[in-house]
């Protein structure tokens, strides 16, 4: 029961974390920083707009996107496989991709190349950590992974190859280049408005429903560990986030696969011969 | 009954254009945004995206090199959508009042909802501007807004209108000064 | 008369029959035989119960040997010929080598054919996916300019070609087996060549001898197993396998490698381009490639935790090394290619491993992308001759052209990549097992970084492509061209295989119903449902440009490879298989 309620809010829930992270960044920067419901009033707005569309392809995609990530955070709920959940969201990143590829848009095609090349940078990561979770707890099942002891401190090198994901993922400093806000105008967001924008507003937030539900899975059955990594590296992005610059797409791939690669291949074989 | 207007005013996203200023007013702009007066406060954010906007923030008196951009970025906007005019050039053309390049104000082009004096304005007056905008912003329908001049009718098929092509190139129409 | 004959002979036969006969009677009897061929190898898998198992008389060794000679001969012939050096060095190499096999007298005798669940899988893809590509080929074929003989000559040729796979398939026996090696090398040579330009000429030479060296390796694999194990038999061989002396099958898997174009052998299947397009869509789904995989299935049980952990990172190194290079590529046949030779890496790599889920992995990744790459291959043949593109450039806006062709090539490069489709699932069960590996063995991590990033270039190619065919702006006007049926016919059939292969995948488990139909509602019905009702209240905007009303032009993206990497790669892989043969040799 509890898990079906957490499947259909997790929308919601991923707002409220959105809306608390833009105060939390405020006032790290001295700021008083926007209501925390400020992301739903967004949501209201956007749906009482005007709506308009370049072609459909496009906004079905746009629309397949969410709904995707949407089943992928359900999975990660519902403890399914954990590989096969990485590869779903996978094909997510996928379709929103393709959207921003099908407009003849400047902005989008180079959105979508920086996205597709930042899935070339944390997808082998992903991998990894799932083949650690495995080695861990002999299963990919996200429930059982659930079941056991917390594994953070034997994937420590692994989760801080996630801390390099993660920022990708939520569109973060150093690591935002696929967003780059002003830079290159939200790259693959650009050509969407209206309540289709709110779509793609949406899984924005699910997107942070996964990637800290991904990361809540390295505490185990510890609740209140997970709660602290939680809390602990919420934080530390914002902090992350506020204090460095962007960085080149390209030096993005460079550090985020060598250093991360590195880490992920020695925690695994460090754990091979443990 | 759930009134969706009424968050129209708790989250304005700004278009900010530059028709030609000297920059004194887009700073001014920026330092509105920042943390001193911190506009996102009321929710603002400075999107840079006419598609996701609904406050078209513009500087400047409109040089004629700018004058089709300026129209193509209005009809982009999603409406409900307000305009205003940031700094005195871009109400009347301010100091480049008359001048062989520019074209005195924004209003000869798009609806102007707001117009905020001062050469350069200071940041609480557009805080100010801004808040005035969203009052009326509330009150608009969703009605399509026209541009006042390189600007044509929209066409429809289907039951779908067609904007692609209703803000015009200079050489497009005949136009009179 | 067992099926397996029935498979070998049949299409022997036609191909005799085809090269006389005119173009109607020509086209019945192939589809009939097309469909006849492809419910035998159907029939073959509900009949089967246990391993059939024959040894053939006398004389057909004797007609073996003789063909065997012939072909050599001809190879030798063709060196002279075309004054191919290489070609000629190696055909006298094999030549002699040949003789010495002749010479050596093995003792322990076992079956000369022998069928097993493997063989009645493989029987399905060559008879059915190769079957559905010769029909393609029957149009195709009359659209090239060549002299009616020719033409018929050429599908008996594709025939003769599923003849010479469907047996050595069957056979157990390693000296047939490299009969059969060298004609199927003969045919592509052949095949390739068959233009008769000069490129064509010269890729086909390429092919023979780079071919060739399989033929070289095997025949070493044969003395060595001749002097140390005293047989000539697969079964044999694998069953009384020293641990300590692995020469004959080490030699057995470079031969594989070979033919499975792996790097650094990959020029020839990519000279293979210039043939006509049913050609590299036989050649790359169907038959030829697929005997690498195939044989290091055959071999698997008999490997050493050495030679399957070198295998397995050699293949994952291709598979990472091939999707890099196709980065690069413009030429849609060429990307195909690259991926063709990544993704045979890939099964080798599995086949290397030997566990019963990575043996079930390969066999589902070589049944899907047989289906995906026959596909994809039949689409490049449709935009080559309905719409002249050859380039991934220039396909821009196809979308509204012909949907229908845009469609296939999606599916096509989908199954390649993301559920619910069979290659994921096998791409999806080689990290399982590769993951369970590495706890017995942590140098598996390599060849879980390999196969991690090549499967992410891999997705990065296959929607660089994808994009390419979508882009689409509301003012242009659709125009719809027409595609012959013969061209899409065989297009749906392969859909349908999909489609089957899909429900097939869902009755063994290999993924529960959940991650098979949620996703496959979800994602595909749902946001039409939205669309629909938002869609009639949107209006249609111009895309954003910073209000610049001027038309732009959008090309592809492309990743610059220096051909250093290149280099790296094929020395990397070659260091690969030379620790390989010393290894086992120490
Ligand atoms: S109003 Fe004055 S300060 Fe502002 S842009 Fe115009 S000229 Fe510059």
């Amino acid at each position: 029961m509890i898990e079906i309620l957490l499947i259909l809010f997790a929308p919601i829930i991923g707002g409220f974390i959105y809306g608390f992270e833009r105060v939390v960044r405020a006032r790290m920067q001295n700021r008083q920083g926007p209501p925390l419901l400020q992301p739903f009033y967004d949501m209201f707005k956007l749906i009482d707009k005007q709506a308009f569309i370049v072609n459909p392809y496009h906004t079905i995609l746009g629309i397949m996107h969410f709904i995707t990530l949407w089943v992928v955070v359900a999975f990660i709920i519902m403890g399914q496989n954990l590989l096969y959940v990485i590869f779903l969201h996978l094909l997510s990143s996928i379709f929103l991709i393709l959207a921003g590829f099908s407009v003849k848009s400047i902005y989008s095609h180079i959105g979508s190349n920086r996205e597709l090349l930042a899935a070339l940078a944390y997808e082998p990561i992903l991998i990894m950590i799932a083949v650690g979770f495995f080695m861990v707890n002999g299963s990919f099942d996200i429930a059982v992974i659930r079941e056991h002891d917390a594994s953070i401190a034997s994937l420590f090198l692994l989760f801080l190859a996630y801390l390099m994901v993660m920022p990708i993922k939520l569109k973060k400093s150093p690591f935002d280049a696929t967003e780059a806000h002003q830079e290159i105008v939200g790259g693959v967001e650009i050509e969407f408005s209206g309540i289709f924008f709110e779509f793609l507003y949406m899984a924005k937030w699910l997107e942070y429903i996964f990637v800290y539900l991904l990361l809540m899975l390295f505490a185990g059955d510890n609740i209140f560990l997970g709660i602290g990594l939680f809390i602990g590296v919420f934080l530390l992005l914002n902090l992350i986030d506020n204090a460095t610059a962007r960085i080149k797409m390209k030096h993005l791939i460079k550090i985020v696969l060598s250093l991360g690669l590195t880490l992920g291949m020695c925690n695994l074989i460090g754990l091979a011969y443990v | 009954m759930f009134d969706l207007k009424k968050y129209r005013k708790k989250s304005p996203w700004i278009l900010h254009y530059n028709a030609g200023s000297c920059n004194g007013c887009d700073i001014e702009i920026l330092a509105s945004l920042a943390p001193k007066y911190d506009l996102e406060r009321f929710g603002v954010i400075n999107t840079g995206n006419p598609k996701q906007s609904d406050i078209f923030l513009v500087t400047g008196p409109v040089t004629y090199r700018s004058r089709e951009r300026l129209v193509e970025l209005y009809t982009q906007m999603p409406e409900p959508k307000v305009v205003i005019a940031v700094g005195s050039c871009t109400c009347t053309g301010g100091v480049f009042r008359d001048m062989y390049n520019v074209e005195d104000g924004i209003d000869r082009y798009i609806p102007v909802d707001v117009y905020i004096a001062g050469c350069a304005v200071s940041p609480e007056l557009i805080i100010d501007g801004v808040v005035k905008a969203l009052e009326i912003l509330e009150k608009k329908s969703k009605e399509m807004e026209k541009a006042l001049k390189l600007f044509k009718e929209a066409t429809s098929e289907n039951g779908v209108i067609n904007r692609r092509n209703v803000a015009l190139k200079v050489g497009e129409v005949h136009e009179e000064n | 008369m067992t099926t397996y004959t029935l498979l070998i002979a049949a299409p022997l036969f036609f191909a005799l029959v085809v090269m006389v006969s005119g173009v109607v009677i020509r086209n019945i009897f192939a589809i009939a035989f097309v469909i006849g061929l492809s419910f035998l190898s159907i029939s073959n898998i509900f009949v089967f119960h246990a391993p059939t198992e024959t040894i053939l008389p006398h004389f057909f060794h004797n007609l073996f040997i003789l063909l065997d000679g012939m072909v050599l001969l001809f190879f030798l012939w063709q060196g002279v010929k075309t004054k191919n050096s290489l070609v000629k060095i190696f055909a006298l190499f094999q030549i002699v080598l040949y003789v010495v096999v002749l010479l050596l007298s093995p003792t322990l005798i076992s079956n000369d054919v022998l069928i097993d669940e493997i063989s009645s899988v493989m029987y399905l893809i060559i008879n059915i996916v190769g079957g559905i590509i010769i029909v393609y080929a029957l149009k195709y074929i009359e659209s090239e300019e060549f002299s009616r003989a020719k033409k018929n000559g050429f599908i008996a040729m594709l025939f003769f070609f599923l003849s010479v796979m469907n047996f050595i398939v069957s056979t157990n026996n390693i000296e047939i087996f490299f009969l059969l090696f060298e004609l199927t090398t003969l045919c592509s040579y052949i095949l390739i060549g068959y233009r008769g330009d000069e490129m064509s000429v010269l890729n086909a030479q390429k092919a023979l001898w780079m071919n060739q060296i399989g033929g070289v390796a095997i025949l070493v694999a044969l003395i060595f197993s001749i002097l140390q194990y005293k047989t000539v038999y697969f079964d044999v061989l694998i069953a009384n396998i020293d641990a300590f002396y692995l020469l004959p099958i080490v030699f057995l898997a470079i031969a594989a490698f070979v033919k499975g174009a792996s790097i650094p052998f990959d020029k020839w299947l990519l000279g293979a381009m210039i043939a006509p397009t049913p050609v590299s869509a036989i050649l790359h789904s169907a038959t030829m490639v697929k005997i690498a995989p195939y044989l290091m299935l055959k071999l698997a049980p008999a490997m050493s935790g050495f030679v399957s952990l070198t295998i397995t990172l050699l293949g994952t190194f291709v598979f990472f090394a091939a999707s890099l290079l196709a980065l690069g590529k413009d030429y849609f046949k060429e990307i195909l290619g690259y991926s063709t030779i990544a993704l045979l890496g890939l099964m080798m790599a599995l086949a290397a491993i030997g566990t019963p889920e990575a043996i079930v992995a390969c066999l589902t990744l070589i049944v899907f992308h047989a289906i995906s790459k026959a596909l994809l291959f039949l689409q490049a043949g449709i935009l080559e001759k309905s719409f002249h593109l050859k380039y991934v450039n220039d396909i821009d806006g196809l979308i509204n052209n012909s949907p229908l062709v845009v469609f296939f090539i999606i599916v096509g490069f989908a199954s390649l990549t993301i559920p619910p489709f069979g290659a994921f699932i096998a791409k999806f069960m080689a990290i399982e097992t590769i993951a369970s590996e590495i706890i017995k063995n942590p140098l598996y991590v390599f060849a879980l970084i390999f196969l991690a990033l090549g499967s992410a270039f891999l997705t990065l190619l296959y929607f660089k492509v994808v994009t390419k065919l979508f882009v689409k702006d509301v003012e242009t006007k659709t125009v719809d061209i027409k595609i012959s049926k013969f061209y899409t016919i065989p297009s749906y059939l392969l859909l349908i295989l999909l489609v089957v292969g899909i429900y097939i995948s869902f009755e063994l488990e290999l993924l529960s119903s959940l991650e098979i139909i949620v996703p496959l509602f979800l994602v595909a019905i749902v946001p039409l449902l939205f669309a629909l009702i938002l869609f009639k209240k949107a209006d249609r905007v111009k895309e954003y440009n910073c209000g610049e009303k001027d038309d732009i032009q959008l090309n592809m993206y492309y990743f610059h490879m220096p051909s250093v990497i290149k280099k790296d790669i094929a020395i990397i892989a070659v260091v690969g298989m030379c620790i390989l043969i010393l290894g086992v040799l120490l």
